[in-house]
């Protein structure tokens, strides 16, 4: 008998296997409840996949959709409104798979922890994003039809003012998108998406610059409009025309690629590698939960590769989010706020209802560094954007016109920022296909900024 | 009932409001009913009973605390006899419910004698009988009447008692509240059926209760902890199948009286031993009339139709499985025993995968291994069957299709959310919603989805009860389990404590695979939570699994399966009709207690369970002395003159310790 009490203790065993197995499962609701309930198959928030609660506002507290328990949400009455903030708001099936709508649908229904999706009221939340209506009506304006992305953040605060994504549709009448003249009208580009950076690029190879390379001062390099690394006729790096002798700030303000290619073979792999996973680019932000796309990147040892790489083309893919990211953190002297894309969360009588954490920050490059780019930057505009294309904005931005390749028309790209204590605003503008990246996308970005300037600043 | 519902319909707000207010109410009350009896369960002591004693030669007596003993060397042993000529395991003394013991001797190496003779075959030891083992004359004394007396006093002092009567008022209250729940949520809609279902099940919970107390019951713990269960139960069933409420209400009556019957049955141990014969041949119809009339049920060919209401054979041969693994201390040294459960075994694990029916078939598995451990001890033997049967398991389902196919949304079922993980991912998102009080009985949505009530019972008890009564509820499966595995210090009979284990190990792990299955921690295979579940089989199965349970519980008059034994000396006396009455005739009847006598039963109580320091010491100079006459008078091989050499050198040398 004796014998039998050691031997019990294997039916403890099995217990304890029971009972670590509830406490994960507890761990695993704790960490993702809020997922899990959000979940269109769950019956006890959607009715047919449709959301029944809840409405989401603008930071003006402009209503942009409110759902319904009849399957069909209300939308704002602004057809200009509506498509301009779709991606941001989300449809109400689900289909855009970052909106609001979907991926706050706990926050909608009012989802915690201890209560689950049960509600005194039977109402559910408002969510209060941090977008600007009307500024993303004008963004989607300014890029009229052109597909690509629009994105404005206050770099002190880290919230999203302007979030545009085309092509877009109105989502009180969502169209057949079997027609492929809607390609990708489900991604939000700005959060989802990864394109060529083209000289954008340039920005992070001088960051490496700086901080690595000794006698950058003194630098001079005359620009031979080609250099070969080989026989064939791709085996070159080539400016429009030769940029004559060049500095390092006007190497950047004249985006000259051969003095570009210069620096990034003197950098080298390694240190271009260790610089562009320290700009925070390769990695992924996370906006309330909502992950940007990841940059990526190859490096290699081969001269040519390399050098176009360090400029922007090769393999390199980038992220618009984290781009402005970058410029936000130049602006804030080295340090990146984390961007954020909901200013509140409240019961429906206007109770706070939800506790909102100040978004995190990160160092991304030295104060000095950025200094040094800051006054790069702007001299980018001065020498060779034109300040009168930007009146009234103390202006800090690159261009960028990234190859793609085929014979299409390459892509157009703007971003920087406004030295401005009562606007700080980094952007990123992307025409796809749009050509000169700052007479095209410059434009949009001059358009969006002006619409700001012009209200009082957004607290 | 109409005029609830015409109330809650008049005002539309009220049913939000009551659920609000009483989803609060529900985990107050859960956590007194089941903490109550889980505290009860946990504090209870389980005193010892002694049943006679060893004397040793020099007033040396060692108690005799349960009906089947080994007497050997070895520390393990019930009756430690501290000598290098006794064998490690020499010889078990065993007694029957009649109150007659036996001694047979295990293959030992100096053999056995009773009153002289030598021992082939269990022999009876009468009281004052002497046995002798390993040279050594030991007596069988009863414990004196005097003593019988303490014995039951110390144990009903020791035994907490657990009035259920707090809880069945708790438990009444839950079951209205339910009830109002219920209307409220469903109206007109919930057929009279369910209400009547409550009322019923709660009076007869109250009858079950009145009437074993009036005989004198005292513990109902486990009772109000399974009255819990089968109230969500019915809630579940209200849920989801309202229309067969009347048959899940009569699976739990059903399951009420084979508890009651089965108890009644493991009350005598012959009894219990003899029907397992009958179990075998019964189990190995059911299965064939499975396998030959069974019909298909997504899957697994485990359901046999009688009339309309549908069997699940497979349920019922657990218990008969329970009763098969089960031996005395006798029969697990017999091959025989050992042969027909393991045959039995591979008979049930083959007609299951003729079945198809994989988490039937891992649940008898794991008992399986768990009871051939209880039986044998050999854990590297369970290690070794446990890790080849895992890796085969593992190659199948890497290895063969549609096998694959079933387990390659296991842990990945968010990936897979509208194939392999269908019900998995629904089950946490409404088990999420509900949050840790619940959304309320009949509010939920996740009913709606194949099996909710059954095999994802757990998720469903989430959403409409929440997080914390679902977790009451497996915790208090948990406690039930784990208080018969603590009654086996003073367990009477190995059957009975490999029954307790094994039954409590099939219930955790069937709920291992139902609960964790049903989250996406264990592969989902799509078996039952005993008690909670909507099933009539699997009920009444777990009430029976319940009397096993039940049967380990040795407190003074705390279960239906356990003989009580009566505190009147007269009583006592007149029971004592086998031979502790003659001995009793013979030494008078107050034997007079010897200070030595009384302080080994009084330590005994003290240490509760443990052996006393005292009754393990060293035995005295002239045991020692008799022994090596003894050794040295059969000296007749090198092992033993080896030996009689060591314990003469550890006589003239004391420190060098006789006993090591």
């Amino acid at each position: 008998m004796k014998k039998m009490k050691k031997r019990a203790r294997l039916c403890i065993a099995l217990a304890l296997v029971l009972l670590v197995g509830l406490g994960y499962y507890v761990y695993e609701l704790a960490r993702d409840g809020g997922d899990w309930a959000a979940y269109p198959g769950n019956g006890d928030v959607y009715t047919n996949g449709y959301l029944g609660k809840g409405a989401i506002y603008d930071r003006n507290e402009t209503l942009l959709m409110e759902n319904t328990d009849t399957g069909v949400p209300y939308y704002n009455e602004s057809y200009d409104i509506r498509t301009a903030t779709l991606h941001a708001v989300g449809d109400a099936v689900g289909n855009i798979s970052t909106g609001a709508n979907r991926v706050f649908a706990d926050k909608l229904v009012g989802y915690s922890f201890l209560t689950g999706t049960h509600s005194v009221t039977g109402n559910g939340r408002h969510l209060i994003l941090t977008i600007d209506a009307d500024t993303c009506a004008a963004a989607n304006g300014a890029l009229a039809g052109r597909n690509g992305t629009v994105g404005v953040y206050n770099y002190k605060t880290g919230e999203v003012l302007c979030m545009v994504s085309s092509p877009n549709y109105d989502p009180t009448d969502p169209p057949d998108l079997s027609g492929e003249d809607m390609d990708g009208a489900y991604y939000n580009k700005f959060i989802s998406s990864t394109f060529v950076p083209g000289s954008i690029f340039k920005v992070i190879t001088a960051t490496a610059a700086i901080e690595t390379l000794d006698g950058l001062d003194s630098y001079e390099y005359t620009c031979p409009e080609v250099i070969s690394f080989g026989d064939a006729e791709t085996d070159r790096i080539t400016c429009p025309y030769g940029h004559g002798t060049q500095s390092f700030e006007d190497a950047l303000a004249n985006s000259c690629n051969c003095a570009f290619a210069d620096i990034t073979l003197k950098v080298g792999p390694s240190v271009l590698e260790e610089y562009t996973k320290k700009s925070g680019i390769t990695g992924q932000y996370s906006l309330n939960g909502i992950k940007t796309a990841a940059g990526t990147f190859d490096f290699p040892s081969t001269d040519l590769a390399l050098a176009w790489a360090g400029i922007g083309q090769y393999h390199d893919m980038v992220n618009p989010c984290a781009m402005m990211v970058y410029m936000g953190a130049i602006a804030n002297g080295g340090v990146a706020v984390n961007p954020t894309l909901i200013k509140d969360v409240t019961f429906a009588n206007g109770w706070d209802a939800d506790f909102t954490f100040k978004p995190g920050k990160e160092r991304l490059l030295e104060e000095s560094t950025a200094e040094k780019l800051d006054s790069m930057l702007h001299n980018d505009v001065v020498a060779t954007y034109g300040e009168d294309n930007f009146p009234g904005l103390d202006l800090c931005a690159k261009s960028g016109t990234a190859e793609v390749g085929d014979g299409n028309t390459p892509h157009s790209w703007f971003y920087g920022y406004i030295r401005n204590e009562d606007y700080p605003y980094a952007f990123v503008v992307l025409v796809e296909n749009g050509g000169s990246g700052a007479a095209v996308a410059g434009d949009v970005a001059n358009e969006v900024l002006q619409e700001m300037i012009s209200k009082a600043p957004m607290d | 009932m109409e005029a609830l519902s015409s109330i809650f319909q008049s005002f539309p707000r009220l049913a939000l409001y009551y659920t609000t207010v009483v989803r609060f109410v529900f985990v107050v009350l859960a956590v007194f009913i089941v903490g109550r009896a889980v505290i009860s369960l946990l504090r209870a002591k389980t005193p010892p009973e002694i049943w006679g004693y060893l004397s040793l030669p020099g007033s040396h007596f060692v108690p005799i605390l349960h009906w089947e003993n080994v007497v050997g060397r070895d520390k393990s042993v019930d009756l430690h006899v501290d000598l290098m000529t006794v064998s490690r395991n020499h010889g078990t003394l065993v007694r029957n419910s009649r109150g007659d013991w036996y001694y047979s001797d295990l293959d030992s190496k100096s053999g056995s004698k009773v009153n002289g003779k030598t021992v082939n075959g269990p022999t009876l030891v009468r009281m004052g009988d002497t046995l002798t083992i390993g040279g050594v004359d030991c007596t069988l004394m009863p414990p004196s009447l005097a003593e019988k007396q303490r014995n039951v006093m110390m144990r009903e002092k020791h035994s907490t008692r657990f009035t259920p009567w707090a809880s069945l008022i708790a438990l009444s209250i839950f079951q209205l509240l339910t009830c109002i729940q219920l209307i409220a949520a469903k109206g007109a809609e919930l057929p009279f059926m369910v209400i009547l279902a409550f009322l019923l099940f709660g009076a007869s919970m109250w009858i079950y209760c009145s009437l074993l107390r009036s005989q004198g019951q005292v513990c109902f713990e486990m009772e109000t902890i399974v009255f819990f269960l089968c109230t969500l139960n019915l809630a579940i069933v209200a849920t989801s199948d309202a229309a067969g409420i009347t048959t899940e209400l009569l699976a739990i009556f059903l399951g009420m009286g084979l508890f009651i019957i089965m108890c009644w049955y493991l009350r005598d141990l012959r009894r219990s031993l003899a029907v397992r014969r009958i179990l075998v041949i019964g189990s190995i119809i059911l299965l064939l009339i499975n396998i030959v009339f069974g019909s298909a049920s997504f899957g697994a060919v485990n359901w046999v139709s009688i009339g309309s209401y549908m069997l699940q054979p497979s349920e019922l041969v657990k218990i008969a499985f329970i009763f098969i693994g089960s031996a005395t201390l006798d029969e697990l040294y017999e091959k025989k025993n050992l042969t027909l459960f393991v045959g039995f075994s591979i008979f049930c694990l083959g007609a299951l995968a003729v079945m198809n029916d994989f988490g039937t078939a891992a649940i008898f598995f794991v008992t399986f291994l768990i009871i051939s451990y209880l039986r044998s001890g050999q854990f590297g033997a369970l290690v070794l069957v446990g890790g080849v049967s895992a890796a085969g398991a593992l190659l199948m389902i890497r290895f063969i299709p549609h096998i694959t196919q079933r387990f390659s949304s296991w842990l990945h079922a968010w990936d897979f959310p509208d194939a392999g993980g269908f019900q998995q991912v629904r089950g946490m998102s409404a088990a999420a919603s509900g949050g840790c009080f619940g959304l309320g009985a009949g509010n939920g949505w996740f009913h709606s989805i194949f099996a909710a009530d059954t095999d994802l019972v757990f998720p469903l008890i989430s959403e409409e009860w929440g997080l914390f009564i679902a977790l009451l509820a497996v915790f208090s499966l948990v406690a039930l389990g784990l208080f018969a595995v603590r009654s086996i210090n003073f367990g009477r009979s190995t059957f009975f404590t490999i029954a307790a284990c094994a039954a409590t190990s099939l219930i955790i792990f069937q709920s291992c695979m139902n609960v964790l299955g049903s989250l996406d921690i264990f592969p989902f295979t799509g078996v039952t939570l005993p008690f909670l579940s909507n099933g009539g089989t699997s009920m009444l199965t777990s009430w029976g699994l319940l009397a096993f349970l039940k049967a380990a519980d040795t407190r003074q008059n705390a279960s239906l399966a356990v003989k009580s034994v009566s505190d009147d000396p007269d009583e006592i006396f007149e029971a004592a009709d086998n031979d502790e009455g003659d001995y009793y005739a013979r030494h008078g009847r107050a034997r007079e207690t010897s200070d030595n006598y009384s302080e080994v039963f009084t330590e005994t109580h003290q240490y509760a369970g443990k052996r006393s320091k005292r009754s393990r010491s060293k035995l005295s100079e002239d045991v020692v002395e008799d022994v090596v006459d003894w050794l040295d008078l059969e000296a007749d091989t090198p092992a033993r003159k080896r030996r009689a050499r060591h314990a003469r050198s550890a006589k003239n040398n004391p420190k060098g310790g006789a006993d090591r």
